[in-house]
């Protein structure tokens, strides 16, 4: 999963040398880390527990960590994750590992704030036990490069979350795209098909697809097909509606086409598209009322004192 | 004399940039109070002409820009590829012939929409198109 992420991000050799420049990590940076390796080992307890007592005392984020279990696995992976920063290296098995931390985070829905409020946290305790033990010129240098390696850190884990967002507001319109052909039978043998939003080339054939196994289904004679929620309709959209309808008709079946409004059907005319193969009705009822007619049937006002 | 009022430029790489670029013009159509025949007009041409770099040039850019006579407003969008340049000009705005068996009434069917159509082309260096929609009188 993160190998993916390491990917979708780019993140290669030359990615890692800009960023380590532009977070200024230098050799120096990690040789002080690693130096630094028993000092955070002797704190790693101290500071995990300060970080979970500030996320377990704060109503929204306590709710990630509702249960024991789940409280002791995370605290684990935090002491590792601490005493990685400490491991004096920089590369890009510790970026695949940082990326671990950010989809990890993305995928229980905790925030990017939470995480960087809860990071300060850990800086706190981190300097207040540095300047604790070490004279205050070297506690400074250290601090430092701590600083460093955690901007990178988080750096990372921003990345990440974006890149997992993009991925399932991807899965989303997936999704959209599937719920939005929507086929209803508004009378028997007599199907409506309301279109809305951009058709794109995978809709268009979603769009077909979905319409002509309902036309055989349901033995349909005619088939409504309603743009007025689709707001740009040029030669694409024309087409795949035009092929459409050939397809329809195919099946034994006929189109018509409402919803267009006057704009559109100017438009349509001014692009030279021929729509004389459907039936057109401006408004959803008029197709209604044609389908019903062409169907054999009458709608009777019952005041004007039709048939009981 | 014709005044820039204002200028976007954006870029042509995939399929969804269609939709950016043609909700864009249709956004400044509005802004500049383009009646919705006009409006409706410049945003099918900006469909089919960003449509056209993208597959007939592998990509490309548009500029789009908010433009003033000193009477009226208009919207222009000029769009700028390095493809392989429109190896028939005439026969491609003639309408009706495609090189890639679509309708091909995009080129004709924008000239048509727009108030002023330009296009530039040569092979093997590219094709740039430039349209202009302007407010009624
Ligand atoms: N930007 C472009 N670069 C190269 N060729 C183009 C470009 N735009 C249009 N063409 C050529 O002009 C023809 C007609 O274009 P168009 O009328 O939009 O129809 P279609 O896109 O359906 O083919 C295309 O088939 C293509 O050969
Ligand atoms: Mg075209």
């Amino acid at each position: 999963m993160h190998a993916r992420y390491l990917r979708t991000l780019k993140f290669d050799e030359l990615e890692l040398a800009s960023r380590r420049t532009f977070f200024r990590v230098t050799d120096e940076d990690l040789a002080r880390l690693a130096s630094l390796r028993s000092f955070a080992e002797k704190h790693t307890e101290a500071i995990v527990e300060a970080f979970y007592e500030l996320l377990l005392g704060h109503p929204e984020t306590a709710k990630f960590f509702s249960d024991e279990l789940a409280v002791k696995h995370v605290k684990k992976l935090q002491r590792d994750y601490f005493l990685q920063l400490f491991d004096g290296r920089c590369d890009l098995a510790y970026v695949e590992n940082r990326l671990r931390v950010g989809a990890a985070h993305e995928r229980i829905g905790l925030a990017p704030k939470w995480y960087l409020g809860a990071y300060r946290r850990y800086l706190e305790v981190v300097r207040e036990q540095l300047f604790k033990t070490f004279p205050s010129d070297e506690a400074r240098a250290s601090m430092e490069s701590i600083t460093r390696i955690v901007f990178f850190d988080m750096s990372i884990a921003i990345d990440t979350y974006i890149a997992a967002n993009l991925e399932t507001i991807g899965r989303h319109q997936l999704a959209i795209r599937e719920l939005s052909t929507p086929v209803i039978r508004v009378h028997e043998r007599i199907l409506l098909m309301p279109l809305i939003g951009t058709i794109d080339s995978l809709r268009a054939n979603q769009i077909m697809d979905a319409l002509l196994l309902r036309v055989v289904e349901e033995q349909a004679r005619f088939v409504i097909v309603d743009i007025a929620g689709v707001p740009v309709v040029d030669t694409k959209v024309a087409d795949s509606l035009l092929k459409t309808t050939a397809a329809v008709r195919m099946l034994g079946a006929q189109v018509i086409l409402t919803g267009i409004s006057a704009p559109i059907a100017r438009t349509l005319v001014q692009l030279g598209v021929d729509v004389s193969s459907m039936h057109t009705c401006a408004r959803l009822q008029e197709g209604i009322e044609l389908a019903l007619q062409l169907a054999g049937k009458v709608i009777v006002d019952r005041e004007k004192g039709g048939a009981p | 004399m014709i005044d820039v009022v204002a200028q976007y430029r954006l870029e042509i790489q995939i399929e969804d940039d269609i939709v950016i670029v043609r909700r864009k013009a249709r956004q400044l159509a509005q802004a500049r109070k383009l009646d919705p025949f006009a409006t409706a007009a410049i945003t099918t041409a900006v469909s089919e002409l960003t449509r056209n770099v993208l597959v007939h040039a592998g990509g490309g850019s548009v500029v789009l820009e908010e433009i003033s006579d000193g009477e009226r407003y208009g919207v222009r969008a000029t769009f700028e590829d390095h493809g392989p340049g429109i190896a028939n000009l005439e026969l491609a705005l003639a309408g009706g012939h495609s090189t890639s068996k679509t309708m091909g009434l995009g080129l004709s069917g924008s000239k048509r929409l727009a108030d002023r159509f330009e296009v530039k082309t040569e092979k093997g260096v590219g094709t740039t198109v430039r349209i202009e929609k302007w407010q009624g009188l």
